[in-house]
């Protein structure tokens, strides 16, 4: 097909190369969303967010008492085996008709469990926002766990599990978390065998009942709506699903670690290391959370990190280092990390190492502060345009018990920083002395590089210790 | 987390498939026009929030890489990092981020792209930053080799360290194809991505980095006017190279079914993978086949998920598409269909290609429900929107429609020829293209190991 061209007509030689970065031009108005928080009478708290950038809407519905804790000593794993089956059925839908639902209103509704909650994120076309109300609220309340689902899906899983078993990055995080959070329920990834094979669909049910209760729930709507009618449209769905006893919190309290260890799991025939190196944080409320999220920027959470352009850039040891601050309800972990071949693990633990211990000794510069905030507030702004991306930043509000301000505040907090802030937070809690190392690789091939460091616990990749 | 710098062939695009029921019209507003240089240029203005996406977009990929080169498109991409006349090394990271930005970079089948998303006040600075690698990248040897590494352990932690070893892609297409433009190994062999010079790099950085081989576009809260009088200032006086001929992408037709086994040494389950060729882009029959698709394995409610993964229990999962790595628009040479399934122990690949098969021929016999279509086109839709969404999905469109098509504006009736397809088309596709004799099947089993006990 043709179109027609408007062909600029300049000389082509009118500008020679500019040699330095154009400044920027005056600053954009921020659009904040207009955010608004209503009541169900059942206790369902809903926060709408207008965001008519496409013709759809996006649904988070977080279920705030249904975490890796809840019932965790009865049926550990139960939450997450609930999430993944509660949409394959419900008193009055079959899997496939659900399935068809979905297809028909340009739909998508998942469900997953994490240690602070689970969630059931989903989507649709805008024009039939009530068919995935309807179908939300359906899952929510009457999921069925039919026999047949449920054991499909025990097989599945354990299956999933045993094929996750060979991937060199489900390993290092499994063995992250357990090292990390020792015995605590915030150490789990994946159910064992076990465990699945012995839920039943009673089990399943009693869960959700006592667990998915609109009384401890938030649902947040963002996307091509009008507030006032998609408001009636949730009430007239979700306003007969009945409240229930908020069950008490059962996470413990989160162990400390008091020495460096190395937990190394082995994986004969591995041409690289995987390694994540970290500790215990903070929860997501700490007052510490802005500045320990911005040091993660400096030293290994953005492109021109310290991390990527030691390990990357001038080394060339490895494609994408990386490192993160998970924060969650009762604490947190940071986390540094690479894969890298064989022969350089060792200078990549004593990189890792170095730029860590320097964060913790030394201020980081101006110039790097600087950038970090604009890092920061910039990306956020590219976050908040999508509609998940605003919806997931609503929900972690009422998931974390933050304060409603929190976007706004968002930009101010970032900018208060100081490169003392930086410092303190990175001596505390990038603690190099009591560090976890988790490293997935072929131990005969790399020992010799890795025992350096400290003391070695070896796994398979079953999770057993072979010595 | 890791994985997002820089990436090769990237699974981030699935666009699906198709049609309305009762739309609203698309009414993105696009610029479109050329610089004397040959640079086509596309502005879209989008002011939902402070943002702009800049993206170049060059027209070579993977299919036109040096034979004895595999891996080089991708190679390249990565030396675009490594700095320019006024930009050091890395250094375009730097600024992007200090102001605000993300970005990255992705070699594709037959596009490599450069982006970046930025608060909309900054547009001049991707503008600047973009011109200033087109017009002078620096290329030396230390920088090379460094990439060389960087390339090589990016291959190691997605290829050959993995379970499977990407095999839906890199071995389906060794075989599905016979020119070796199409069939090759994208990712690169390890032993030709560190043989590349940079001779190499010069001269493929002069053959087709060039303005009149590129698209530049600009998405975002700016104004349209304006952007255009930067775009002028910082590309206009990069100069036009000539275009040497575009190598002979044609394949010819498959005769025979083509049936591979594999063994795998990391992985702990077997795992399938089918190719069909598809019909061209401009094939009556091409949006009919995209519908076929969406029908056969667009999420669960598809005919084969259904089929594999729940009523006969023989598989874990099934994933796949068209252009499983992309859409339909963002390719230009042959192409196949793939699907991608694990399937369970004390199964076989026979098995689940059998009911595979089955699935087909009640398709080509009975055809396909007018509720079945009628949905297929809504979820198309719907995922088209998905894209459109952010900055760079609409970017990614608009820049291939001008690359492959020369008119963006087709952005606004994509969903048109997909809106048309009847049952009877639908149906007439898979009678023409799904048999066996268009196929590659690759079988992937675990090979037979022992966990040899660690550290005793």
């Amino acid at each position: 097909m043709k179109t027609i061209l408007a062909i600029i007509l300049f000389t082509a030689t009118a500008f020679a190369q500019q040699k330095t970065p154009p400044p920027p031009g005056a600053a954009r108005p921020l659009n904040l969303p207009k955010i608004t928080e209503k009541k169900l009478a059942n206790g369902l708290t809903v926060v709408l967010a207008p965001l008519p950038n496409v013709p759809k809407v996006t649904v988070i519905l977080t279920f705030r008492s249904a975490t890796t804790a809840s019932d965790r000593e009865a049926h550990p794993g139960i939450a997450q085996v609930a999430a993944s089956v509660a949409n394959e059925g419900t008193d009055t839908r079959s899997s496939k008709q659900i399935k068809e639902e979905l297809r028909s209103i340009g739909g998508t509704l998942g469900l997953g469990s994490d240690a602070d909650s689970t969630t059931m994120n989903a989507s649709s076309l805008s024009e039939f926002s009530t068919r995935l109300f309807d179908l939300m609220s359906d899952v929510a309340q009457h999921p069925s766990f039919p026999d047949d689902e449920v054991k499909l899906a025990q097989e599945n899983t354990i299956q999933q599990i045993r094929a996750g078993r060979a991937d060199p990055g489900f390993l290092v995080n499994e063995r992250f978390q357990k090292a990390v959070f020792g015995n605590h329920p915030y150490s789990f990834v994946v159910p064992d065998e076990k465990s699945i094979s012995a839920l039943t669909r009673n089990d399943l049910r009693a869960f959700v009942t006592k667990y998915y209760i609109p009384n401890a729930s938030h649902l947040v709507v963002v996307g091509d709506i009008d507030v006032d009618k998609t408001f009636a449209e949730i009430e007239k769905a979700f306003g007969s699903w009945k409240g229930g006893t908020v069950p008490p919190d059962e996470n413990p309290p989160v162990p400390t670690r008091d020495k460096r260890q190395i937990y190394f799991v082995n994986r004969p025939g591995s041409i690289q290391s995987a390694i994540y190196i970290g500790n215990v944080s903070i929860p997501r409320k700490d007052k510490d959370y802005f500045a320990i999220r911005t040091a993660n920027t400096i030293y290994g959470g953005s492109f021109y990190s310290r991390l990527t352009r030691n390990i990357r850039e001038s080394k060339g040891y490895t494609y994408s280092p990386f490192s993160n601050s998970n924060t969650q309800a009762k604490t947190g972990s940071f986390q540094a990390g690479a894969f890298v071949r064989n022969e350089v693990t060792g200078p990549t633990l004593l990189e890792i190492f170095y730029e860590l211990d320097r964060m913790r000794v030394l201020p980081v510069t101006d110039e790097e502060l600087n950038a970090a905030k604009e890092f920061s507030t910039g990306n956020f702004s590219v976050e908040l345009a999508s509609q998940f991306g605003l919806a997931g930043r609503i929900s972690t509000i009422y998931t974390y018990d933050l304060d409603k301000n929190f976007i706004n505040d968002f930009r101010p907090k970032v900018e208060s920083l100081t490169a003392a802030d930086i410092q303190r937070v990175a001596a505390k809690y990038f603690d190099t002395y009591r560090a976890a190392i988790v490293i997935v690789g072929d131990w005969e091939k790399v020992k010799d590089q890795v025992t350096p460091f400290g003391d070695v616990t070896i796994y398979d990749s079953e999770g057993n210790v072979v010595k | 987390m890791r994985r997002y710098f820089v990436t090769c062939l990237s699974v981030l695009l699935l666009i699906a498939n198709v049609s309305y029921s009762h739309a609203k019209p698309l009414n993105i507003p696009v610029v479109y026009y050329k610089l004397p240089n040959g640079l086509k240029v596309v502005i879209s203005e989008d002011h939902i929030a402070p943002v702009v996406t800049v993206a170049v977009y060059y027209n070579v990929g993977f299919r036109l890489e040096p034979k004895g080169r595999t891996g080089f498109a991708h190679l390249f991409e990565h030396m675009m990092f490594q700095g320019s006349a006024n930009v050091k090394k890395f250094e375009h990271a730097k600024y992007v981020e200090a102001n605000g930005g993300s970005l990255n970079g992705h070699t594709d089948f037959d596009y490599t792209n450069y982006y970046q998303t930025m608060p909309s006040n900054r547009v001049e600075l991707g503008i600047w930053l973009e011109s200033d690698r087109m017009r002078s990248l620096d290329i030396s040897e230390e920088n090379l080799k460094n990439q060389q590494n960087v390339v090589s352990e990016e291959v190691r932690v997605n290829v050959l360290n993995q379970p499977y070893q990407f095999f839906e892609w890199i071995s389906l297409w060794e075989n599905a194809f016979t020119n070796w433009n199409n069939s090759h190994n994208g990712y690169g062999e390890l032993s030709e991505i560190n043989a590349a010079t940079i001779e190499d790099v010069r001269s493929f950085f002069k053959t087709y980095y060039a303005p009149n081989n590129a698209v530049l576009t600009i998405v975002g809260d700016v104004d349209a006017n304006e952007v255009k009088k930067m775009v002028e200032k910082h590309f206009a006086s990069i100069p036009t190279q000539p275009m040497p001929p575009r190598a002979d992408l044609t394949e010819p037709a498959q005769t025979k079914e083509k049936r591979v086994s594999q063994t795998d040494k990391l992985a702990n389950l077997p795992a399938l993978a089918t190719g069909y060729h598809i019909p061209p882009q401009n094939s009556p029959d091409f949006p009919a086949m995209a519908l076929l698709v969406q029908i056969l394995q667009g999420g669960e409610s598809s005919r084969w998920y259904q089929r594999l993964v729940k009523e006969k229990e023989l598989t874990l999962d099934l994933s796949g598409g068209l252009n499983y790595f992309g859409n339909e628009f963002d390719y230009t040479g042959p192409m196949i269909m793939t699907t991608r399934t694990t399937y369970k122990p004390g199964h076989t690949a026979d098995e689940v290609i059998k009911e595979m098969d089955a699935v087909i021929a009640e398709l080509t016999s009975k055809g396909v429900t007018d509720k079945e279509l009628a949905d297929a086109k809504i979820r198309y839709r719907s995922n088209l929107y998905d894209q459109l969404e952010s900055g760079q999905g609409k970017a990614h469109l608009l820049s291939a429609l001008a690359l492959f098509r020369d008119d963006p504006q087709q952005i606004n009736s994509l969903l048109t020829p997909f809106e048309n397809v009847t049952a009877a088309q639908v149906k007439a596709a898979a009678a023409k293209y799904l048999v066996a004799t268009n196929r590659t099947v690759i079988d992937r089993t675990p090979e037979a190991k022992q966990q040899p006990k660690s550290g005793q």
